[in-house]
C-alpha cells in the first residue's frame, strides 16, 4: 500500500476510535477534577460546572490525614495483601504449569480439568463457607485470611501450562545432561520465562487489588480493612463524606495499578502474542 | 495435550513435587470451601452446630421466585457482556492495527483504563454517567433524541442495561488489549499468502485473522463468563446491595449476598451449590471447543 493510502487509513481509524476514547476518558478527567470541587459544584450539570472554580487541595489533605478513614494504613494494607497474592499466585502456578507440561504421570488429564474447574467457578460463590473456614484456621480479621485463599488460581496454571510447552525441550534435557536434578533444572528454565512471569504477577495483582466480597466477610477492623472497604464506606450516603475526598480517594485508587501496567504494558503484549496464537 | 513422553529422568514423584504446593492450597481454601458449602446447603441457616434438613433449602428455591429472578439476570447479563464486548473488541482491536503505529500503544492503554480501576470507583464513575436528569447519557443522548430522561438506576426496564453497559465499558478496551495482541502474533506469512489468493480485506480477516484468533476470543469470552457470574462490587455500589427496583438488577451474587447479610447461610450456599451443574456444563463447553480448535 502506498504511504499516502496508509496514511490515509490511520487518519480514519484514528476518527473511529475517537468516540471511544472520549467515553472512556470524559469520566476519568471528571474524577480528577472532582477533587478540587465543592459539594454544589459537584452536583451541576456537567456542560455547566465541568472544572472547579478553584484549585483547593483541602480534600486531599483531609483524606491522607486520616479524616474519614485510616488512609495509610487502608493503603498499604492493600499493597501487601494484592503483592503477596501475586507472588504466591505466581509460584503455585508456575511449578504446577511446569508439571503439566513437562511430565508425564497418572491422573494428569484429571488434575488438569480440576485446574480449569477452579477458572470456572467463582470463588465469590463460596465465599460464606470460605469464611467460616477461614475463621476454623485462626485467620479471621487478618490480611492472611485474605492472601491465601486467592493465591490458587486456574488461569494461573492453564497459562503457565502453555508457556512451559513453548520452552524447547532441548533446553531441558541440555541441563539434565550436565547432572542438574529436577528443582536445578526448573530454575534454570525460569529466566526464559521471566516476561510470562512478570505478565500473570501484573494480571493477579490487579484482581487481587479490585477484591471486594472476601475481604469484606474476613476484615473487621477498620485499620485492617482493604481498599475497596474503605472506598465502599466513602461512598455511603450516611456518612456525609464531601465528594471531593471520594473522588481523591478514587484517583489514588487507580494510581498503583495503572502505573505497573504502564510499566509491564510491552512486556505483557509481546508474552501475549507468543502464547495466544501457537 | 503432547501424548509423547518428555520426561528423561527423575523419579516418578517428581512431578508431584512440583504439584505439591498447589495441591496443598487447592485442597486447603477450594476443596474445603467447596464441601463445607454442600454442607451447609443441608443444614439449618446458621453456623456451627446446626439441625440435619436434607434438600429442604433445595425445596425452598424451588419455590423461590427471587432465585430464579437472579439467576435469568446473571444470565442475560452475562450473554449480553459477551455479545456486545467481544465483536466491539474486534473491532477496536482491528482499528488499532491499522492507525498510526507509534499511537497504537498509548491509544490502547488508555481504552483500557477502566479494567485497571476497582469496580467500586467503576460504579461510582458511572453514576454520574446514569445519574438521573444530569446524566452524561440523558443529557447527550436520550434528551437531544427528543425522548423523556431515562432514569436509569430506577427504572426496573433500564437497570439491567444499565449494568451491561458498565460492563461493556470495563472491559471492552481490556480485551481489545488481547485480541490486539493475538493479532499482532499471527505470521506475516500468512497474510501474504492470503493476499495472493484474495485481494478482499474482509476475506482476509474472514479466513486469516478470524480462525488465528480462536483461542484468544475463547479466552476472553471465558474470562467474561465467568466475570459475569462473579460480578459483585459493581453492583454492589450502584444499587446499594439491593436489587433495585422490582429486582430488576438482582444478580446472583448479589442474592447470595443479601442471605449472608440475614445469617441465612443454610440458604445461602444451596444456592451456590445449585449454580455448579451450570459451571461444569460451561467446563464442558469450553473443552469441546478447545478439542474442536486443536
Amino acid at each position: 500500500m502506498s504511504a499516502k493510502g496508509k496514511t490515509q487509513r490511520g487518519a480514519l481509524s484514528l476518527l473511529l476510535i475517537g468516540p471511544f476514547l472520549l467515553a472512556v476518558l470524559v469520566p476519568f478527567l471528571w474524577m480528577v477534577l472532582g477533587v478540587f470541587k465543592t459539594n454544589t459544584e459537584f452536583f451541576q450539570p456537567l456542560a455547566k460546572a465541568f472544572f472547579p472554580a478553584h484549585y483547593d487541595w483541602q480534600n486531599v489533605s483531609d483524606l491522607l490525614n486520616g479524616k474519614w478513614v485510616p488512609f495509610w494504613n487502608v493503603f498499604s494494607n492493600s499493597l501487601i495483601v494484592s503483592l503477596g497474592q501475586a507472588l504466591g499466585a505466581v509460584s503455585l502456578s508456575a511449578t504446577a504449569g511446569y508439571a503439566f507440561a513437562r511430565f508425564t504421570f497418572r491422573g494428569k488429564r484429571l488434575l488438569f480439568v480440576l485446574a480449569v474447574a477452579l477458572i470456572l467457578v467463582p470463588r465469590q460463590l463460596f465465599a460464606v463457607p470460605l469464611f467460616s473456614w477461614v475463621n476454623a484456621l485462626g485467620l479471621s480479621d487478618s490480611l492472611l485470611g485474605v492472601m491465601l485463599p486467592g493465591v490458587v488460581t486456574g488461569l494461573g496454571v492453564i497459562y503457565f501450562t502453555q508457556v512451559f510447552r513453548q520452552v524447547p525441550v532441548e533446553y531441558l534435557q541440555a541441563a539434565r545432561t550436565c547432572g542438574a536434578t529436577e528443582l536445578r533444572v526448573f530454575l534454570t528454565v525460569l529466566p526464559l520465562v521471566w516476561p510470562a512471569l512478570l505478565s500473570y504477577g501484573m494480571i493477579h495483582f490487579i484482581l487481587a487489588w479490585h477484591e471486594h466480597l472476601i475481604p469484606m466477610l474476613v476484615l473487621t477492623t477498620e485499620t485492617k480493612q482493604t481498599l475497596p472497604l474503605a472506598l465502599a464506606k466513602l461512598y455511603d450516603v450516611s456518612q456525609r463524606t464531601p465528594q471531593g475526598v471520594q473522588m481523591a480517594a478514587s484517583t489514588f485508587a487507580v494510581i498503583p495499578t495503572a502505573v505497573l501496567f504502564a510499566v509491564c504494558h510491552r512486556k505483557f503484549k509481546s508474552s501475549l502474542s507468543d502464547m495466544l496464537v501457537h | 495435550m503432547p501424548a509423547a513422553d518428555q520426561r528423561t529422568s527423575g523419579a516418578r514423584w517428581t512431578p508431584f513435587f512440583f504439584l505439591l504446593p498447589f495441591l496443598f492450597f487447592l485442597l486447603l481454601f477450594w476443596v474445603i470451601p467447596l464441601i463445607g458449602g454442600v454442607q451447609m446447603s443441608l443444614h439449618a441457616n446458621s453456623l456451627g452446630q446446626a439441625e440435619y434438613v436434607g434438600f429442604a433449602h433445595y425445596k425452598a428455591l424451588a419455590n423461590d421466585e427471587r432465585y430464579f429472578t437472579a439467576l435469568r439476570n446473571s444470565f442475560v447479563y452475562t450473554l449480553a457482556s459477551v455479545v456486545v464486548i467481544v465483536p466491539l473488541a474486534l473491532w477496536l482491536a482491528h482499528l488499532l492495527r491499522a492507525s498510526f503505529r507509534r499511537l497504537r500503544p498509548v491509544l490502547a492503554f488508555a481504552l483500557l483504563l477502566p479494567a485497571l480501576t476497582p469496580p467500586a470507583v467503576l460504579a461510582v464513575l458511572f453514576l454520574m454517567v446514569f445519574h438521573g436528569k444530569n446524566g452524561l447519557l440523558n443529557q447527550l443522548f436520550v434528551m437531544p433524541l427528543g425522548l423523556e430522561p431515562v432514569n436509569w438506576l430506577k427504572d426496573p426496564d433500564f437497570i439491567l442495561s444499565g449494568l451491561v453497559l458498565q460492563t461493556v465499558w470495563r472491559w471492552t478496551g481490556f480485551m481489545t488489549f488481547f485480541i490486539l495482541a493475538g493479532m499482532e502474533g499471527i505470521p506475516r506469512v500468512y497474510y501474504e499468502a492470503a493476499r495472493l489468493a484474495t485481494g478482499s480485506r474482509w476475506r482476509q480477516f474472514w479466513h486469516v485473522t478470524l480462525p488465528q484468533l480462536r483461542p484468544v476470543l475463547l479466552f476472553v469470552a471465558a474470562y467474561l463468563v465467568v466475570d459475569g457470574f462473579s460480578l459483585f462490587s459493581g453492583a454492589f455500589v450502584l444499587l446499594g446491595g439491593s436489587g433495585g427496583t422490582a429486582d430488576a438488577g438482582l444478580l446472583t451474587v448479589t442474592y447470595v449476598f443479601q442471605k449472608t447479610r440475614f445469617f441465612d447461610y443454610g440458604s445461602a450456599s444451596a444456592i451456590s451449590v445449585s449454580l455448579l451443574p451450570l459451571m461444569v456444563l460451561a467446563l464442558w463447553g469450553c473443552l469441546f471447543l478447545r478439542r474442536r480448535t486443536a
